[in-house]
This record gives structure tokens, sequence and C-alpha cells, in this order.
């Protein structure tokens, strides 16, 4: 449906949410802040894009995984504060399982040599 | 669940969440535009960088909103709103394309109304696709090659057959119902008991009759539900009432359901047993039954035919006439009979008009593409991607669609009335409604019709490059390519145009000849009525009751002339009977038949007969005097080719040496007795009083006015009682009425097939010349240049004009090929008449470049007209 290239918006995707899924278990935290501290936290390698996070955001929350209120921010801001509901905590595990076996099934097949070595 | 409450919740909350997601927004801005400061850049770079990076907010915010769920009906609505306001915009060309959808979509829900009650819904049967007619191929006995059965070989088919269930026959009966009411004379049938069980059909009310019931000829009836409304008021205690049928007492015994009725007629009222008599048992040639089979589970129409064909000629083995073969019918191809062929003619023709309808709105929102380029380019620019510009446009044609929809069924309703006659008389119902089924089959039209004609402009005006639409001057022309495609759809809507002119011109050809067949009388204010006679089986009282009755109608104001025939022409199918001339070999029964018709000595001079050689009958033939006959030409042509007929002599077959010679005095121009669609066969005329020996009891009167037939009806009727209170009138209509309803198919798929002709017509013109009006309008420039290089106005002429004229041209051959192609398939309702192909196709030919020059001429003309100075002032 849009302009960008369907095939980044589509392996971005179910990523994106399990990297805000993750982030979220630390704390509640704003839009702003989600998209900081993954670049951040990937050493700048990951760059999330507002025309990404806000539409992958809500559509978490309408999901049921997240939760959204209004709050404070530190600098004393009216911000849009997500967390992590029960349901999004146990689909953060699962997501967090399959992307695991998934990139280790990537591994194996990218690096055969380790395999034989072992 | 839970998810969906909660996205139900924020489609109300709806204005409230936008606030919020642009507060979201902002404040995302606000911490990136600090965090830049931070970084060392000044307020206004940190602004700057911070919109940079955030992109498009417009898309981030639709594509956030996207995700609450309701995106796709939101912008459905929003679309369809601004189809609306697109329409209200341009009211000249909604005008037209609503009007243009109106035609097509009406003339196609219409017609499939029509083809759905005759072709699609389930016949009134249980499974009525394993039903099947059998009929005699007599076509080698100079007969008819389909012919009514005799009860004798259904006795033996159904004793000897491995492929039916079983098989039920159905003759004709006249039913007189009297002592309730005013005398009524009523269709009915005589069927076998098996009649209800191979149809599959049971009564509302009471039973039908049992084998004993119908071996033993009691006297008990089924009814019809029409009959027991009308006739009986619906009285709850029918059954087992005993009424009067032909002055005899009858039970009723049962109440067919409303929808049920069975050929040749939807108005049967009444059903009795068969109760063959004991003589018509055994006797192949009394042809009066219809005979009706349902297939063995397993059996296929192939297998029964081979398998029947082989017992027919079994069982006729030993007929003087030879043996005879079998034609089995599927029911469903019986009752709809050519209006099958119609129907299939008509729908191809409303779906034509309908494309060509498409095409045509097709190139006219192509012409419009040009001048909405720039808005397409700015919401390009504005972030809209290709899919949901398609989506947008597809949504206005659907607008259109859907408005050109209910302008359609408004005037599909009185077409289904003009329809209605086209229904066959055997079907229940001719009444066509819009239903549901034609409502739903409309909806679904006008779906496709919206991407037929919304999906090449949608693609193409998707396309604009933004860049070049906007840039100052820019024209959003068309390149040839898109020429070629316009061009190419004007030639297809030109074919198609032709294809239904054609068929047109061979429908309308074929209905002028039968209109013009020479029926060989004078039908112009010709009442007809039938007065049964069944109160008098002796015969001296019978002729004088008709005599009474001619003679009190002659004095009614207005009659010319009056006469009585047994048979009114074109009513009865056949009442043919064997004859021996004299010379022919006494021994066995002779094979050759003729129609026999007893009249009354006016007959032929009330109806208008041509008499070829001869006289007519006068006061010298009585019954006392030595019998004479008058024949039509096919009986003389049969026997006597080249010589008189007159003094020849003849008798009838079955009553062997008995019978009286008659005496032919007279031969007459072919009275058309079988139907108007029928060619004439041998006939024989006897004057009443000399009918003595075979006679039937039938007596219809034919009264000749000065007036309005219709209107001495009263007078008539008064005319009739003053002899006999309770004599039943039956069947009154005009010679005019009757042929009416024996060419209503040929003259309604006429009448439909012309308008949709010219309708196509109509539409191709309009095409060819907004193809040309747009290339001049695009081309000012262009021809300004050209004309400023000293090019004529009458070389700009010829060079529009060469345009619209090759399209035409090659429109024109391409249908005429393609006409050629549909022809043979509509050999059926050309009535074995072979109408001239290359006159139709010359006049459709002539008539179409007539018009399409016309509408080439009048842009071409304004191209000629093109002031070079104003032109090329205005780039």
């Amino acid at each position: 449906m849009r302009n960008d290239a369907p095939a980044r918006v589509e392996l971005l995707q179910g990523t994106l949410d399990l990297l805000i899924l993750r982030t979220l278990l630390t704390g509640p935290a704003h839009g702003h802040a989600i998209a900081k501290h993954i670049q951040r936290t990937s050493e700048e390698l990951l760059q999330v894009e507002t025309g990404s996070l806000y539409p992958a955001l809500h559509r978490l929350e309408a999901k049921g995984w997240i939760d959204a209120k209004w709050e404070r921010s530190s600098k004393g801001k009216r911000a849009r504060f997500y967390a992590l509901t029960p349901l999004g905590r146990r689909q953060l595990a699962n997501e967090r399982s399959k992307w695991e076996t998934l990139s280790r099934a990537i591994a194996l097949i990218l690096n055969p040599l380790e395999k034989e070595a072992q | 669940m839970n998810a969906f409450f909660r996205k139900l919740r924020w489609l109300v909350r709806r204005p409230a969440r936008d606030a919020d997601l642009r507060e979201e927004l902002r404040f995302h801005l606000e911490e990136e535009a600090e965090e830049l400061r931070a970084d060392g850049l000044t307020e206004a770079e940190a602004q700057w960088a911070a919109r940079r990076e955030i992109g498009n907010l417009a898309v981030v915010q639709e594509d956030t909103r996207a995700a609450w769920g309701w995106a796709r009906p939101e912008q459905l609505a929003r679309d369809v709103g601004y189809g609306l306001r697109q329409i209200r915009r341009d009211p000249s060309f909604s005008a037209i394309a609503i009007a243009t959808l109106a035609l097509g979509i009406g003339g196609i829900a219409a017609i499939f109304s029509a083809f759905d009650t005759v072709l699609i819904r389930p016949l009134p049967y249980t499974d009525a696709d394993r039903l099947v007619m059998i009929w005699l191929d007599m076509s080698k006995k100079d007969i008819t090659s389909k012919h009514a059965a005799t009860p004798a070989e259904w006795i033996e088919w159904r004793r000897l057959n491995d492929v039916f269930t079983d098989l039920a026959s159905s003759q004709p009966a006249d039913a007189t119902l009297s002592g309730d009411g005013e005398p009524e004379q009523v269709p009915a049938r005589k069927v076998t008991w098996t009649f209800w069980s191979v149809l599959g059909v049971q009564p509302v009310r009471g039973r039908v009759f049992t084998e004993d019931e119908d071996n033993k000829g009691v006297r008990v009836v089924v009814i019809s539900h029409g009959l027991w409304q009308r006739r009986f008021g619906g009285s709850p205690g029918i059954v087992g009432r005993t009424i009067s049928i032909n002055d005899e007492r009858h039970e009723v015994i049962g109440v067919m359901p409303p929808g049920f009725y069975f050929l040749p007629s939807r108005d049967v009222d009444i059903w009795m047993p068969a109760s063959f008599p004991a003589w018509m048992r055994t006797n192949f040639t009394w042809h009066d039954a219809q005979i009706v089979a349902r297939f063995k589970p397993g059996v296929t129409l192939d297998r029964a035919q081979q398998s029947m064909g082989a017992l027919s000629l079994q069982v006729t083995a030993a007929d003087f006439r030879g043996p005879h073969s079998v034609i089995l019918n599927p029911l469903r191809d019986e009752i709809a009979g050519r209006t099958q062929t119609a129907l299939i003619l008509l729908l191809a023709a409303s779906a034509a008009v309908l494309l060509i309808a498409c095409v045509n709105l097709a190139n006219l929102l192509l012409s419009r593409s040009a001048a909405r380029g720039r808005e397409v380019a700015v919401r390009t620019a504005l972030g809209a991607s290709r899919g949901r510009l398609i989506a947008q446009l597809l949504t206005e044609s659907l607008v259109l669609a859907a408005f050109g929809t209910l302008g359609g069924l408004a005037i599909a309703s009185p077409v289904m009335r003009f329809l209605e006659r086209l229904v066959p008389e055997a079907m229940s119902s001719p009444h066509l409604s819009l239903d549901w089924r034609v409502l739903g089959f409309s909806a679904a039209v006008g779906i496709v019709t919206a991407l037929l004609f919304g999906l090449a402009p949608a693609l193409r005006e998707s396309r604009v490059s933004p860049q070049e639409a906007l840039r100052d001057g820019g024209r959003g022309t068309t390149g040839p390519r898109s020429h070629w495609f316009r061009h190419s759809l004007t030639i297809v809507e030109t074919a198609l145009a032709v294809v239904l002119l054609t068929c047109g011109g061979l429908l309308l050809q074929t209905f002028q000849h039968l209109r013009s067949t020479d029926l060989g009388f004078e039908s112009e204010r010709l009442l007809t009525f039938e007065t049964p006679l069944f109160r008098y089986q002796d015969f001296d009282r019978r002729v004088a009751f008709v005599n009474a009755e001619v003679e009190k109608v002659r004095g009614i104001p207005g009659v010319i002339d009056v006469a009585s025939i047994n048979l009114i022409p074109f009513t009865n199918v056949a009442n043919a009977t064997f004859y021996r001339l004299e010379g022919q070999p006494e021994d066995g029964l002779p094979t050759q038949v003729a129609l026999v018709r007893n009249v009354s000595r006016d007959y032929f001079a009330t109806v208008g007969a041509q008499l070829v050689a001869g006289r007519v009958f006068d006061t010298s033939d009585r019954r006392s005097s030595a019998p004479v006959a008058i024949v039509n030409e096919p009986f003389a042509k049969r026997h006597f080719a080249g010589r008189t007929a007159v003094g020849r002599r003849f008798q009838f077959g079955e009553l062997g040496k008995e019978g009286y010679w008659y005496t032919v005095v007279g031969v007459v121009k072919p009275i058309r007795e079988s139907g108007v669609l029928e060619e004439p066969k041998p006939a024989v005329y006897r004057v009443y009083e000399q009918c003595d020996q075979i006679g039937g009891l039938d007596a219809g009167i034919v009264v000749r006015t000065a007036i309005d037939p219709s209107s001495i009806v009263p007078a008539v009727r008064q005319a009739i009682w003053s002899l006999d209170k309770t004599q039943p009138i039956a069947r009154i209509r005009t010679m005019e009425e009757i042929i009416d309803r024996q060419l209503s198919t040929p003259s309604q798929s006429t009448t439909l097939l012309g308008a949709f002709a010219l309708l196509a017509l109509l539409l191709a013109s309009l095409g060819i010349y907004g193809v040309l009006s747009h290339a001049v309008a695009e081309r000012t420039n262009e021809i300004g240049v050209r004309m400023a290089m000293g090019a004529t106005s009458a070389a700009i002429l010829r060079a529009f004009g060469k345009q619209g004229l090759t399209m035409t041209v090659i429109g024109l051959a391409i249908g005429l090929i393609l006409a050629s192609m549909v022809v043979p398939s509509m050999a059926a309702l050309l009535y074995g008449f072979r109408p001239d192909y290359v006159p139709t196709a010359a006049l459709v030919s002539i008539v179409l470049l007539a018009v399409a020059a016309a509408a080439c001429f009048i842009p071409a003309r304004r191209a000629s007209r093109v002031d070079p100075v104003v032109a090329l002032r205005s780039e």
C-alpha cells in the first residue's frame, strides 16, 4: 500500500515488533525513547524510522500486547508512554524463541565450518 | 475478540485519538530537535533536521491510523464521497455516463429476468431434468416430424421399455363448468394415473386419482389452484364437492399447488382420468397423446433415444403406414422452445450494448484523464501510492456505475412488462419481477461494468509522472500509444454495433416476411369464439343450434357476415383424417391424411378466402343432396397437379365402404389452419349439414364486422344466451389477437433486438464523435501551426475525416465478418425463412457510414475552422 519498498517492510515488521517489546521489558517508555534505545543498543546499526515506529506501536496496542498512557516525561512534558501488558510479555517470550531458532538455523547454514569444527 | 472491541472503541473515539496522535508526533519532533540542539545545531537547523528525519508527517499519520484497523473502510468512504463530488462537478459528463450505463444495465437486467424465469429456474417438478417428452417421428409420412403419440403406444412403451421409471399420457379435453354461476369452458386434460408420479408432484389439498379409478372411469377430477380460487372462492370444503363438468357430475378430489402447470398451456384448470375406452387401447392411429417420461437413474438422453427408437419401430412394425421412430426432447427444451434461442440472442445483444457503453465510457474517461493529469500529479507528489490512486479512480467509476445500475433498474421494469409476452405459454406465470436474483445480477453487472470502463483509465492516469505534469505549461498530453488504444476501442464498439444491426436487420426481414405471409384469408375485423356443443349429441339438433347461433349473431348491428367452423384457424394443432380417392386401391387403409374442417355455407365469404377453381358452397348443398367438398391447393397439387381437382371424389378411410363419397366442387387458396408459422397442409372442407358421419362437437363462430370487433362482444353474449341461457361461450378473441400471440416471439425479439441495435449504433457514433472531438481539442496547436504553414481548411477537414472514417471502415469490416459467424446460430428464429444477408449487410454499411460520417464531420469541421492566430496565441 505504501511507497516503501515492500521487501524491507516485510522483513522489518516482525523484527521491529520484537525489538519494541524487548525494549519495553525494562520499563515503560515513549516512542522517541524506544527508537533511541534501539539505535544506541545496536551501536547505531539499526535505524528505526518514525514512519515504521508509530504504526508498529499502534498495531501492538491494537493487539493488546502493549498499553499506552499519557504521562510526564523526565523533562516534565506530556508524552505517550507505552508499557508491556502480561499478554505482551508472553508474546515476547514466544517471539524471542522463534527468533532464536531462526537465527540459529540461519547461522548453521551460513557457517557450516563451525559445525564441522565442533 | 478483545482486540476487535478495542478497535471499535477507537473508531468511536476517533477525533480524540487523532488529536492524541498529532500530539504524540509533535512530542517526537520536539525530542528529536532537542537532541540535535544538544549535538550543537542551531534552533532552526535542529527543527529542519528533525522534520527531515521524521519524513512525510502526513504519511506517518496515515500509516499509523491504518494500524487502528479502519483505514480501508475510511478510505472507501472518502473515495465514495470524492466520487460523488466528481459527479456534481461535471454534471453533463455524469449525466451522459449514467444514462449510457442505465440503458445498458437496464436492458441486460430485464433480459436476464426473462432468461432466468424461462431457462434457469427449476421447473415445478421433482428432478425436472430427468423428464423428457416423446414424440413420433412421422416426417417420412408426409405428416409432421414431431407428432403426438397414441394411447396404444403409451401402453406398449410402458410395458416394454427399459429406460424409464414410468411414462404418462396427457390428452386434450374440454370441460364446461355449469351449475355454479355462469357457464364457463375451461382448458382441461385427460391424464393417465401415472401423470402425478412421473412429474413427482403432490396436490396441496386432497389427493390425485388412482390406477383403479383411471381404469374404471370413475368421475373424479383434480383442479388447479387458480380455478379453486376463482370459481370456488378458495372454499376449504372443495375436496369432496361434486361439480358439473359437461353436464356430468364429477367429484373434486384434489387441488394442485399455485405454481403447478404442464404442457401444453399454463391455464389448464382441470385434470381428469384418461380412462381410455377399449377401442383406443389398440388403435395406433388415434394421435392425440402427449407423452412425458422419467429416466431411470443413470440413463442418458442418447441411450433412451436409441432404446426408444428401436422399441417404437418394433411396436409399429405392423402399422399399415409403415413403422416409425420417436424423438425424445428434454422437457425444458420443449417448454422453452424457440424462446430459448430468442433469449440467448437477446442476452448476448444486451451484453454487447453494455460492452459498447463501457467502451464509450472508458474513452470518455481517457479523454478526461488528460485534464485530470495535474490533480493526479499533485496527489502523487503528496505521497499517494499508485495502488491508492487506482483504488480511488476505480471507486469513482463504481460510484458512477452504482447510479447507472439504479437508473438501469428503473428502466428494466417497463422492459420486463414488454418481455412477459416472450415467456412461453406453457410456463406457469408470465410475470417477471425485480426479485433478489435480478437485483443480485444487476449489482454484479454494475461492478463488472465499473471495472471494464474504469480500469484502463485508472491504470493510465495513475502513471502520470508528477514532475512532467506539474511543470509549467506541461500539457499532460497523451502519446501515440494511447491514441492507438482509444482507436481500437472505437473500432471494437463499431464492430459490435455492426453485428447487432445485421442480426436485427435479418430478424426484421424475417418478421416482415412472417407478417406478410398470405394467411389465406383477411384477418382484420374478425371476431372469433367457441360455443361447445356437448349438449347437442344429436346431429340434427346440433346443426339446428349452430344455424340458429349464426342467424342470431347476424342480427347484431355492425356485423357484416357470420359463419361457423368446427376448429377456428390457428387455434388447434391438427385433427387430420385418412381418406381414399376414387381409383385408389380399396383394400386396407389409405396412408394419406388431410385436415378436415366442417363449415357453414357462408364460411369462405365471411373469412375472405380466395377461390381458385370451381365454386364455394351454396344453398344447394343440403343434407339430403350428394355430399360435396372444397379442397385447398396443397390437396389439389398432391393428387392432381396440372389437372383439375373439381369433380374428383374421395371418401374417409375409417368408414370403409359405408362412407359417403364426397365430390370436390371447388379449390381454395390454402388457409394456414395449424398456425401462422406452419406451412399449409392438404385440407378438406365440408358443409355442416353433410357431416353426419364423422364430425366433432366443437363449434367455432367467426364474425366479420364493420366496426371494432371487440365492441360487439356483449351483444354476441346476449344473442347466444337468448337461445340458451346456460350455453358456455369460450375463447372470445379477435383474429388479430390470435395472430399477434402466435407472432409474439418473433415480434418481441425483433423489436428488442432492433432497439438494442439502434442503441448500439447511437453509442458507437457517439464514441467516434468523442474520440475525434478530443483529438481536435488536443491538437489545436498543431492545426494552428499547419494552417500557418499554408495548409488549407479542406486539407485539415480531410485529414480528420479520414482518421474517423478509417476507424469506421475497419470496425465495419470486422463487424460484418463477426455477423456472418453469428447468423447461423439464430436459425431457429428465422422460421425456415432465408433472409438475404447481402442487402442487410449493405444497408447496415450504408447507415453506419452515414452516421459515422456525420459523427466525424462535426469535429473535423471544427478543426478546419481553427484560427491559427488564436490557436498559437493560446500556447
